[in-house]
């Protein structure tokens, strides 16, 4: 407190006054203040002596630190400090860490990949980051996929095929799924029986006269579905109709409703409106065949691979 | 006038002071519920409910807007003119040109608002506003600048005191900054859409040039002209340093206007412009805290204040927070730390630390100092202020801790690689870990708001008791006439 009384007899204020008891004191700037400044002046300095700063002539001043790094044509260049070359750099690395891995992956048949446990590991890490990257924005981030969207990779059912060969296919070439529309051809009753028919394959409670009715249209020429399904319902894996009698569902949201009778509406609006959205894209030369061997280990693992 | 009062209606125009005082906290109050209510929808993403108006990506801007440009916007509007009459004893030049600010500054809030939760927007960040809404703020800010500086060339005082500078300064670079970054073409003049006359990243680099200053000057530079005038006077101390305030003011002008780069480090932008920026950063970090040095070192010999006056508080907890701020934001423009902190939710605690801990705080204190003296009363509730004070410091820590500990979460998660070199983290990964910081920051929010809400129950009971003791004053002196 005296320091303060002491401070305020020797400071003078600037001799101006606002608004009556507005005032300044002339207190010098703290020692402290003007040599930290000081000190950020000297950092600013060495900052820019290291990185590229101020624009000079047609270019700029390059800063003393360099990177060295090997370019896409594979010859090194030297470069002063950049945020390219820096990622060149990087990327340089991981790849030199990765290519004996990759190379294995090339050399290494499906069975032989799995068996190795070195190799498992580096798929469940790769595969991973490309699948997140990839695949996760339609099959979700665990593969688990989407009703109504996106098939579920982590179970045992696979529409075109669970085995490495058939995977791989699916990978490298896309695919498309397509069911006709129904709703034009069939009468309103018709595909209420055929929905009530396929409810009843997969053991949802159903109308069992509805259902018979449907059974005997499913096998017709009238509506013709065992011509993709099969006789049996089981589903074609070489055009990816598929088994109607798991009670795994893809298109109809079955499982979205409680009741019984929501259930089997989900199952009429596919009949009715058929579906065109099975779209699977392709990603030969999309993604490098190391890569796409790597995803098919990967996915081939996510579920019970065949 | 039979008595002349404190408020001094007849010397000064107040009426436009208190108009945008009420507004100010309005907008807060608003402003904040929605900031509240997107913390939210990312904690709980339901709160969407499919529903586009109010979905997150609209109803951030609407937040932004109406916390920044409504309620720090109008506390700035009505202490400016409180101060620029009071220190130039002498009335705003026009009072039909004060009106049109006020109806013009709440038509651009509204307006704003609407407009984003309709989907227009410019997606540059604190300038989202589309093209006719950005006529209408030029219009206003040039009828402001001249008002300001017309009111500051009639003055009575022979000099012009340092908050004028400030609130001049703001003045100023806001019609720069907002002129140059809304230089657009709209599509057709019956069409809301507009394309901005620049592209690539020379756009980046225009809309940071104007987001970081907007920063520098109007949530800085402005909010330290309010911190000249009231700090001092709830002291009842002169400022600490004439020659400290001269130094960082000039310092803080040059020095802001080179670090916008900053914003864009690690992008598309030239190396050397980044880190010239990232240096600049480093250099206005001392003339930053110059006005907390100033601000503090005032209430040196009257500490005592800080326990007994929860007004004072409030302004000293603001300028810790703005030490702290400016602070860490020069080690954030820094390329190494800005690789882990950029895009993660430590820029949103940042962003906040200042905007609710100095910007937000030292309104309060101003508008609690000021409000009760230009309705000639006292504040209706002491008890209520330090319930606010607690309520908005709590929630600033909880948010800000959130916010750390998120977006360090987030930097580190995206940065992570394991033995194979590969990264180990999915993206969606690191948004599943930010869920329980996504839930405290909203919480914080809340307490934030319910500060606010306080506040403005307690300055509407002052306004009505001012109102109420001066009719029984007049009542009083009519008595006293019709005896005579």
């Amino acid at each position: 407190m005296s320091e303060q009384k002491l401070q305020s007899q020797t400071v003078q204020t600037t001799g101006h006054a606002w608004d009556g008891d507005l005032q300044e004191y002339n207190n010098p700037l703290p020692v402290w203040w003007v040599y930290t400044f000081y000190a950020t002046v000297i950092f600013a300095i060495v900052y820019w002596t290291i990185y590229p700063s101020w624009p000079f002539g047609k270019g700029w001043l390059g800063g003393v630190a360099d990177i060295t790094y090997v370019n896409s044509d594979g010859e090194t260049k030297t470069h002063s400090w950049n945020t390219r070359a820096l990622l060149m750099e990087k990327l340089n690395a991981a790849s030199v860490e990765q290519k004996p891995y990759f190379d294995k992956v090339a050399s290494m048949s499906y069975e032989q990949i799995a068996k190795d446990p070195e190799m498992s590991g580096f798929i469940q890490s790769a595969g991973k980051a490309l699948f997140s990257d990839n695949c996760a924005p339609c099959h979700q981030a665990g593969g688990q996929g989407k009703i109504g969207f996106f098939p579920n990779l982590t179970d045992d059912d696979w529409l075109y095929g669970g085995t490495y060969a058939k995977i791989h296919e699916t990978l490298m070439e896309g695919r498309r799924g397509y069911m006709p529309t129904f709703g034009e051809v069939l009468a309103a009753d018709q595909i209420d029986s055929l929905a009530n028919y396929v409810a009843s394959l997969s053991g949802i409670p159903h109308d069992a006269g509805k259902a018979s009715a449907g059974n005997v249209l499913f096998h017709s020429e009238t509506a013709a579905c065992f011509y993709c399904h099969g006789g049996d319902a089981k589903g074609r894996k070489d055009i990816g109709a598929p088994n109607l009698t798991d009670n795994i569902w893809l298109w109809a949201d079955v499982p979205g409703s409680d009741a019984a009778e929501g259930k089997i509406a989900a199952i009429r609006n596919v009949i009715a409106q058929g579906l065109n959205k099975g779209v699977m894209p392709v990603w030969a030369g999309r993604l490098s065949s190391e890569q796409i061997k790597v995803l098919t280990v990967y996915v081939h693992d996510l579920g019970g691979g065949q | 006038m039979a008595v002349t009062t404190y408020s001094g209606a007849e010397q000064y125009n107040f009426d436009i002071v208190k108009k945008f005082a009420v507004m100010s906290l309005v907008w807060a109050v608003i402003g904040m519920f929605v900031g509240v209510y997107i913390a939210s929808e990312l904690a709980w993403p339901f709160l969407n409910f499919d529903n586009p108006y109010i979905s997150f990506g609209r109803f951030r801007p609407v937040h932004t807007t109406t916390v920044i440009f409504g309620f720090g916007g109008s506390a700035l509007f009505a202490t400016s003119y409180y101060v620029v009459q009071r220190t130039c004893q002498t009335r705003l030049i026009s009072d039909g040109m004060a009106s049109f600010t006020f109806w013009g500054w709440m038509a651009i809030i509204f307006l704003a608002d609407i407009s984003y939760m309709l989907g227009y927007t410019q997606s540059r960040e604190y300038a989202e506003m589309e093209w006719p809404i950005d006529i209408l703020i030029e219009v206003v800010w040039v009828t402001y600048l001249i008002l300001f500086v017309g009111t500051i060339m009639r003055r009575k005082q022979p000099h012009i005191y340092v908050a004028n500078w400030f609130y001049l300064a703001f003045i100023l670079a806001t019609a720069l900054l907002h002129t140059f970054n809304n230089l657009a073409m709209p599509i057709n003049l019956f069409s809301m859409k507009s394309y901005s006359l620049f592209a690539g990243t020379q756009d980046a680099m225009t809309q940071w040039w104007y987001g970081h200053n907007a920063v520098g000057f109007f949530l800085t530079a402005a909010f330290l002209g309010m911190m000249y005038y009231f700090v001092p006077k709830q002291a009842g101390r002169p400022i600490y340093s004439y020659r400290l305030s001269i130094v960082h003011f000039w310092a803080l002008g040059f020095m802001y206007m080179w670090v916008g780069a900053h914003h864009l480090h690690w992008t598309a932008l030239p190396d050397w412009t980044s880190s010239l920026a990232a240096a600049f950063s480093i250099l206005l970090l001392m003339p930053s805290w110059g006005g907390m040095i100033n601000g503090i070192m005032t209430l040196s010999g009257a500490w005592d204040k800080l326990r007994t006056d929860p007004v004072m508080r409030f302004m000293i907890v603001a300028l810790s927070f703005y030490g702290m701020s400016t602070f860490e934001g020069p080690m954030m423009s820094l390329k190494e730390v800005n690789a882990l902190s950029h895009y993660t939710d430590w820029t949103v605690g940042h962003v906040h630390s200042g905007a609710l801990g100095w910007v937000a705080m030292i309104s309060f204190g101003s508008l609690y100092h000021m409000m009760p003296k230009l309705w000639d009363t006292k504040i209706y509730s002491q008890k209520m202020v330090e319930w606010h004070f607690w309520l908005a410091t709590i929630g600033i820590v909880l948010y800000i801790v959130a916010m750390w500990i998120s977006g360090i979460t987030q930097g580190l998660m995206w940065r992570a690689f394991d033995e194979f070199g590969n990264l180990q983290y999915s993206f969606v990964e690191s948004v599943a870990a930010m869920h329980p910081f996504y839930a405290m920051r909203a919480i914080g929010g809340m307490f934030f708001l319910t500060g606010a809400v306080l506040m403005t129950y307690n300055m509407f009971m002052t306004i009505r008791q001012g109102k109420r003791e001066a009719a029984a004053l007049e009542a009083k002196l009519a008595a006293k006439m019709a005896r005579a």
